[in-house]
């Protein structure tokens, strides 16, 4: 079933027909499979799946926490149950470990930064959607900056602009030695701190989907009436092995962009010196 | 850098305050030790690894600048080694001390720093 569902996912180069032996060769996913066909252009602004795969994660994750707290009931009954403990779990393993209480008042924006990314996440096992909006690097850097600017705004409001970046380098350090440091803090900071940020979360969703997608292709492609059914059910168990592997990263890697934010905010609220 | 190990590392283990360190008493309470040292071990591995490479990054790029202007193209790897140089020395200094400090204040049972499986133990 997963086979065919995942199948889908690859119009571009799907090769229906294709099988061992036909002389067409396995039709490996690549990129063209990240590339989708607008579905309708405004202009030159093309709208395209993993918009609205974005937009409906979006929608969802609004009409879930709509639904469970719009009325609260202070004893909880029905979806107000599962929205609790979603929300406890997002304070209690992520937000607390590194902020502690005076941490709550992010609870909002973490929560949705979590089931956002972890929703998004998810689309790629979901039959018909099927595709990880965060395999298109477009999708996480703008969530970056939101990140980085609060990052930052908080850091200049709670230690000054000047506080803040001295800070960074502890004190007590020689001054030659701070002037050697200062550019490796600047790299660090400016560059490769907002890049394995976004690039992780990319990245791993990349990677997930084109798993899937070489383990689905191949089942299909390997299934016949010769030797080739035998490699067709062990490509179809891995298709499972790799179902269940993306499971897990697609919590973890919300977990951990969710987590990273939480630390972020934590150094920016007080100097981590 | 996100997180300040000594301090918190050693509020961990022993919910004492050590003196002439930065101590914001947030965490003596927090009953999730696990959790407080996952995060703690998140940010710390990713802070290592970002500053490992920012320092071989910046003196790369100041070597190779230096280098178009000498045409002495071996300014830059050497560099870009002396910013690895420089990350490791103080990862070692800011991380390694930090570590070392917090395994003496504890009377630990096996040793497992930054371990998660620490958190058993509680």
């Amino acid at each position: 079933v997963t086979g065919d569902i995942q199948l889908a996912a690859a119009p571009a180069n799907a090769g229906g027909g294709c099988h061992l032996f036909s002389g067409c060769g396995y039709p490996a996913p690549g990129l063209q499979d990240f590339n989708f066909r607008p579905m309708f252009t405004i202009g030159s602004f093309a709208f395209t799946k993993p918009m609205l795969v974005a937009l409906l994660c979006t929608v969802g994750v609004i009409a879930f926490f709509w639904a469970a707290f719009a009325r609260p009931k202070l004893v909880p009954r029905g979806v107000q149950n599962i929205g609790e403990l979603a929300i406890l779990a997002v304070r209690d393993q992520i937000l607390r470990p590194s902020l502690g209480r005076k941490g709550d008042s992010y609870l909002p924006f973490l929560v949705s930064l979590f089931f956002f990314i972890f929703v998004n996440n998810l689309m790629e096992l979901i039959p018909f959607f099927q595709f990880p909006t965060m395999s298109r690097i477009g999708f996480v850097w703008p969530m970056v900056a939101v990140v980085y600017i609060l990052y930052l705004y908080l850091g200049f409001r709670h230690q000054g602009a000047w506080g803040y970046f001295r800070n960074m380098i502890p004190p007590g350090v020689p001054s030659f030695v701070l002037v050697i440091l200062v550019p490796v803090e600047v790299a660090r900071f400016f560059i490769v701190q907002p890049f394995t940020l976004g690039v992780r979360l990319f990245a791993n969703m990349f990677a997930g989907h084109l798993l899937l997608l070489i383990f689905t292709l191949a089942t299909w492609y390997l299934a016949s009436f010769t030797i080739g059914l035998l490699f067709a059910v062990g490509s179809a168990a891995m298709v499972v092995f790799v179902f269940l592997l993306e499971l897990l990263v697609d919590l973890l890697q919300a977990f951990i962009f969710t987590t990273l934010t939480a630390t972020y905010i934590a150094s920016s609220l007080e100097a981590g010196h | 850098v996100a997180v300040d190990v000594s301090s918190k590392t050693g509020h961990h283990s022993s919910g004492q305050h050590s003196s002439g360190q930065h101590s914001s008493g947030q965490y003596s309470n927090d009953p999730d030790d696990a959790g407080h040292l996952r995060a703690l071990g998140l940010s710390t591995g990713w802070a290592v690894f970002s500053y490992l490479i920012a320092g071989m990054m910046a003196y790369g790029a100041i070597g190779w600048l230096i280098s178009r202007a000498t045409h002495l193209a071996i300014l830059f790897p050497v560099g870009m080694l002396l910013g690895l140089g420089i990350s490791l020395a103080f990862v070692i200094h800011r991380y390694g001390r930090a570590e070392a400090q917090a395994a003496g204040t504890k009377a630990r049972t096996s040793g497992e720093g930054r371990n998660l499986r620490n958190g058993t133990d509680r």
